[in-house]
């Protein structure tokens, strides 16, 4: 449910790629009341995957999700007209969320240091893929491309084959988290000052300035250590368990471990029954351990084969050791932890269906609150957000329509 | 107030009680914003690797571990920018005391240890808001703090397995168990930090009320994949591991280039782009007027994986990366976080690293903050991680005016200090030995 810790603070989204998007929405889930303009034709991300061809509701889910709570106007940017109405609007709103290229929005009069004449407290938030400057710029990107460009692939996967992207949109929802995040900190600055301000986010950066990233940059610069794809029960010498580390099979699917360090190694084999092999000296520190890691390791899956998820969550639990089941992602919204959160909420959309849809990030004990809703159909609020804003008047929308600007 | 000078966060002091990533990284992006972020530390135990690691342990500059390990430990020092460093032994009276103190000054205190840690120090959010009643509380444990899995201990590794991305992610043609390891949820729950408490000021600015934030680092992973959920209830099709692959765009994927493990991404979203890259490539078995098709690209996505990758091998994949984005198809080289970094023309334009001199590991270029803010333009912000309990005496005499004196009998008494103890790193020897000596017992 949307918390109103940034209640009264008008959002102007104008994106049509995820990571602003997503930075949008996030700041309406505090409170934001965030206004998506579109295109008369809407956001292309509405009919961003032909995937699913079973989905009956029209939009894609990424667009429902991506877009729950917000307002939808619809305005034809490419005619002058529809240019003044978008100025009028930045002159009315606290927060734009933009992710134009670099440079369009100064050519037809929109950007930052143009509006901020007429709005000095404005807070532009520009999320491209490289940045507002530098060569890369104007470059063409995906998931893919730009994840590559991050540094986060190179080490994603088995040396002697390709490196891998993360599944999901990664990269681009985590520059729109962070996006969000320093947007709010600009805001709390203005509430201060008075001062708007403009913020330059690159994907690439965010994602190349992760802990991930710079935890492996540190020690190459410090001392040339390579960053390589490494088998997945490598660990750093000397700071984990092993033959613990990584994703294990078991009876009914798959359980993630990390041991961090070697007091792990008691809890370790107590989870087993196996305390007889803390008094062998063969494994009786890290080092040794690492020299008998396959002997540990078949010891420690011979334990998982006859275990379900289930029984080993209960096990590692009590015994003190990080690991987490694999779920399949239907079998998320049915865990019982997140279930008893009520972390899912139903949302009810206009064609009729009631979806399970992911709610807050965070809870704040003490904000107003209300209930999420579903993502805006296209234009749904047009004449809602100019008569409230702009105080148009039904003439003006009417003639507005005619001419295809609204 | 003078905003020209000023950094958004500039008002702010907040305490980070955190160790591996997502605490220290929300704290970082703090301090990157102009919080004064002290982070509470204790020479009882510290997180910041091994205190006694072999004389050319890997991690530290020059492979030397040299005489404060725990200063040059690289991971620490990279994530930890933009902080103060105070030690305190939270389970003395004087130590508990001192850090109440500090509350009374402080904005924020975030921390990011298991849920009960904060309440078996005395400090539950209902006791330290007696102490300061509008202060901003942060506790971010894996699942939350209550349901059924609230004192369940997790890692980054953990929550990527449990919402489900773990399942996804991977090449199709193996199974889980050749994942790589990948903490990325612990980053995420660092920038939902950063949104939480700066919303929470935001909100304190207005209405002067504090708040408990309670974050699940599960649930704010689990909105960075909502679509994934979404597809599974509006749709009969579950999806499947794709590893470099999309089900709409052909020919999608990574390919070696000429040199040593160096590749190039490619990603065909058009038919635009489509007719482009056979243009460049001008192999004759991508001529077939078929293969113009998405569906056609598709179903002979191996034969074209095949051209594409003899087309990249004899090809410097820098070179191959202008072709192709001249021609406007979305492409990106494989860059690592090595030597590939440093040498981005893109990411030194942009001033992505900044030199950094810190007192114990020496002058490197350091990763620099993700965030440009133009009011900030052309600022230093990268400050050298803290060297263990740096500013001890600074921040109890400054700030909360104790004595020489009694700053010494802190010394002492070991409630402060700049030297771990014997066996105080994560696994350290006392431990280890007390376990063996009980074990013995039995």
């Amino acid at each position: 449910m949307p918390y109103g810790a940034l209640e009264e603070i008008i959002v102007l989204d104008l994106s049509d790629r995820l990571a602003a998007s997503f930075c949008a929405k996030t700041l309406g889930l505090y409170g934001c009341e965030v206004i998506k303009v579109e295109p008369l034709s809407g956001d292309p991300l509405r009919k961003w995957t032909n995937s699913n061809p079973n989905n009956q509701s029209g939009d894609s889910p990424l667009f429902l999700h991506l877009n729950a709570g917000k307002k939808s106007i619809t305005i034809n940017l490419d005619a002058v007209e529809g240019q003044n109405i978008l100025a009028a609007l930045m002159k009315v709103c606290d927060v734009v969320v933009e992710t134009q290229k670099p440079g369009h929005l100064d050519k037809i009069g929109l950007a930052y240091n143009q509006i901020k004449k007429s709005n000095p407290s404005i807070i532009f938030t520009s999320i491209t893929p490289y940045g507002q400057t530098g060569p890369y710029k104007n470059f063409h990107y995906d998931e893919l491309t730009l994840f590559a460009m991050t540094g986060a692939m190179y080490r994603e996967g088995l040396p002697e084959r390709e490196p891998l992207r993360y599944s999901g949109e990664i990269a681009q929802y985590f520059a729109g988290n962070a996006a969000a995040a320093a947007t709010t900190a600009a805001l709390f600055k203005r509430t201060l000052t008075g001062q708007g301000d403009w913020l330059d986010i690159s994907i690439q950066e965010c994602m190349a300035g992760h802990p991930h990233q710079i935890g492996r940059r540190a020690p190459f610069i410090y001392a040339g250590e390579p960053d390589l794809r490494s088998e997945p029960r490598t660990s750093a010498a000397g700071a984990r368990e092993p033959y613990a580390v990584g994703t294990f099979r078991c009876k009914d699917g798959y359980f993630s471990f990390l041991p961090l360090g070697p007091r792990m190694w008691p809890n370790i084999a107590k989870m087993i029954d196996r305390e007889d092999l803390m008094v062998n000296p063969k494994y009786e520190d890290t080092i040794k351990r690492s020299e008998n890691q396959e002997e540990l390791e078949a010891i420690f899956q011979a334990w998982l084969d006859d275990k379900t998820r289930e029984e080993i969550f209960r096990a590692v639990q009590a015994a003190g050791v990080p690991g987490s089941p694999i779920l399949p992602p239907e079998e998320v919204h049915k865990n019982e932890q997140f279930h008893e959160r009520g972390f899912f909420q139903n949302v009810d959309h206009p064609n009729g269906q009631t979806l399970r849809m992911t709610g807050d990030p965070f809870r704040f004990s003490n904000a107003p609150t209300s209930s999420l809703k579903a993502a805006p159909q296209l234009g749904q609020n047009t004449n809602e957000v100019l008569r409230k804003l702009l105080e148009f008047s039904d003439e003006q929308m009417e003639m507005l329509a005619m001419e295809n600007i609204i | 107030m003078n905003s020209e000078v000023n950094q958004p966060l500039s008002s702010i002091r907040a305490l980070e009680l955190s160790e591996i990533w997502a605490g220290p990284f929300c704290g970082s992006l703090l301090g990157d914003m102009g919080a004064e972020v002290i982070k509470i530390e204790s020479i009882q135990r510290i997180g910041r690797g091994p205190i006694n690691p072999p004389a050319n342990a890997g991690g530290y500059p020059d492979n030397d571990p040299g005489k404060e390990p725990w200063n040059r430990q690289s991971n620490f020092n990279a994530i930890n920018r933009n902080k103060k460093s105070l030690t305190l032994d939270l389970k003395t009276q004087p130590g508990l005391n001192s850090f109440k103190d500090l509350v009374s000054q402080s904005d924020v205190v975030f921390c990011n240890y298991a849920r009960t840690v904060m309440e078996n120090f005395g400090l539950s959010y209902e006791q330290v808001r007696k102490i300061k009643p509008d202060i901003i509380y942060m506790l971010m444990p894996g699942y939350g703090n209550d349901g059924p899995y609230a004192n369940y201990r997790s890692m980054g590794m953990a929550i990527d397995a449990i919402t489900g991305h773990s399942y996804l992610r991977g090449y199709p043609d193996m199974d889980q168990s050749s994942n790589s390891l990948v903490h990325h949820p612990d980053a995420v729950s660092a920038t939902n930090g950063v949104m939480a408490l700066t919303s929470a000021l935001v909100y304190r600015a207005k209405t002067g009320k504090g708040q408990f934030i309670d974050m699940s680092q599960a649930e704010s992973f689990m909105t960075h994949l909502g679509e994934i959920y979404l597809e599974n209830q509006m749709t009969s099709s579950i999806r499947k591991r794709r590893g470099n692959r999309h089900p709409d765009f052909a020919p999608q994927g990574v390919y070696k280039c000429s040199g040593d493990d160096n590749w190039i991404a490619i990603s065909i979203k058009t038919d635009k782009e489509w007719y482009q890259l056979k243009a460049i490539i001008g192999d004759n078995s991508l001529e077939d007027t078929d293969l113009d098709s998405l569906e056609a690209r598709l179903q002979n996505h191996d034969h074209l994986d095949a051209t594409i990758n003899e087309w990249a091998s004899t090809r410097d994949r820098y070179d191959a990366l202008t072709l192709l984005q001249a021609a406007g198809i979305t492409s990106g080289v494989v860059i690592d976080c090595g030597a590939d970094s440093y040498a981005d023309p893109h990411l030194n334009e942009r001033n992505f690293f900044q030199i950094v001199d810190h007192p114990a590991a020496g002058l490197y270029p350091m990763t620099g903050p993700i965030f440009k803010f133009k009011s900030d333009q052309g600022r230093i912000t990268h400050n050298p991680a803290p060297c263990l309990g740096q500013d001890n005496e600074h921040i109890l005499e400054e700030l909360l005016g104790y004595s020489k004196n009694t700053i010494n009998k802190f010394k002492t008494d070991e409630i402060i200090g700049t030297v771990p103890l014997p066996g105080s790193d994560m696994g350290g020897s006392r431990r280890v030995a007390k376990q063996r000596k009980e074990n013995s017992k039995d």
